[in-house]
């Protein structure tokens, strides 16, 4: 049963702007892992999201209503390749043989503005989903 | 004499097609369906290349077209509101994309504010039907 | 005495809407004091336009109509085929008032009838 519409679309999203903020969270903690379980630096993760449509229960989605309604999922989590920055650092435990340390790759400015756009976009959806229970409740008052 | 019951038979009918209420009907499918539209925009409003999506602007110039022509209640049951690309929107990413996140939660607003006020509508002309009939409030 | 006078001279399209008030609910259509005309009358509720049998089978096909159309709203949206919440719920109020129509013109014309048995003739 159905009947908050576009609830499936929200919770799509939801789900796919949760994931990106746990990455990102992630992201931050190890901002300054210079030795991870497989003895290299951390890896920036990156989310990267696809289209997914939503099928309205029993019906084509293109058919009916003209156009299909999309929402996003995440379509996969990779390591960013990008090399980090090699700083000297002689007396830090990690120093190689040259006194250079290599940092992860995570720039916490892009990391920061990552997660505000995750925010408000998880904000954005749940006010949708609210606003939607709202709109089902009224409904169900009609004549009462 | 009184006129014949058969002329006041189908008491109800006429009363369920009055024409505020056939309308406020329809146009509660539409506004459910922008309801959809929206939430469809909000989620994609990083995905590269999306266009916004409404319901389909020749719903309503039909609608009002038919309303003023002086159409009947059952005529209007083939007329059904549908999804289609927001043509006016404009890209205001590099990628395409022509959601504005902001734009979207005004819209959203007012379409409750809309399904609000439509299912008063019906609400009430049921309720006075009701009381009506039975003389009670309840 | 004038009283029964005056009821015998009652048209007979008059007549026949007291009787047929009493039909719907299956009762004996007996009214001591009216004129020999009733006793054709059961036959003729039928024929008659306007009768109140008539009136109540209207009224009971619009209720049945309604509710159908509630019912078949109300499955779609139970087995998900529809995601149309406020049609459901309207067609269900629309039913619900139909048949309170339906109860409520049921119960005046039982209480008219039991008023007209309670006259004395």
């Amino acid at each position: 049963m159905n009947l908050i519409s576009g609830i499936d679309v929200s919770a799509s999203a939801l789900n796919a702007q949760k994931t990106r903020l746990d990455i990102v969270a992630q992201n931050i903690a190890n901002a300054q892992t210079t030795r991870g379980a497989d003895g290299r630096p951390y890896q920036r993760q990156v989310v990267s999201f696809e289209r997914e449509l939503i099928r309205r229960t029993g019906e084509d989605p293109i058919s009916s209503g003209g156009a299909a309604l999309q929402s996003v999922r995440v379509g996969s989590i990779q390591s960013d390749p990008t090399p980090g920055q090699r700083v000297y650092d002689p007396q830090h435990p990690d120093a190689d043989s040259a006194g250079i340390v290599t940092m992860p790759n995570v720039n916490l400015a892009y990391e920061m503005v990552d997660l505000i756009t995750a925010t408000r976009a998880y904000e954005a959806n749940l006010s949708v989903v609210k606003n939607a229970r709202q709109m089902a409740m009224k409904a169900l008052e009609i004549g009462k | 004499m009184a006129p014949p019951l058969l002329n006041r038979v189908s008491m109800i009918d006429p009363i369920f097609q009055s024409d505020t209420y056939q309308l406020a009907r329809k146009l509660l499918d539409a506004t459910a369906l922008r309801q959809e539209a929206i939430a469809s925009n909000i989620a994609n409003v990083e995905t590269p290349g999306y266009r916004r999506l409404d319901v389909a602007p020749n719903f309503a110039t039909e609608l009002r077209a038919q309303i003023a022509a002086g159409a009947r209640p059952e005529s209007l049951s083939t007329l059904q509101p549908s999804l289609t690309e927001d043509l006016r929107a404009r890209s205001v990413r590099a990628d395409g994309n022509s959601v504005e996140l902001e734009k979207e939660l005004i819209e959203m607003n007012r379409n409750t504010v809309d399904y609000e006020y439509l299912t008063d509508l019906v609400s009430r002309n049921i309720k006075q039907l009701r009381v009506a009939i039975t003389g009670r409030n309840y | 005495m004038s009283l029964i006078g005056s009821i015998n001279g009652l048209t007979p399209t008059t007549i026949t809407r007291p009787n047929s008030v009493l039909r719907p609910d299956g009762l004996a259509p007996t009214m001591p004091g009216l004129t020999p005309q009733t006793t054709a009358l059961p036959g003729s509720d039928t024929t008659q336009p306007g009768g109140f049998g008539q009136l109540l089978e209207k009224l009971v096909s619009t209720v049945d109509t309604k509710q159908a159309e509630a019912n078949q709203l109300s499955r779609q949206v139970l087995l998900g085929q529809s995601d149309q919440l406020h049609q459901s719920v309207i067609a269900m109020q629309e039913a619900s008032v139909a048949f309170s129509l339906m109860v409520e013109v049921r119960n005046k014309l039982v209480d008219s009838y039991q008023e007209l048995m309670r006259m004395p003739v």
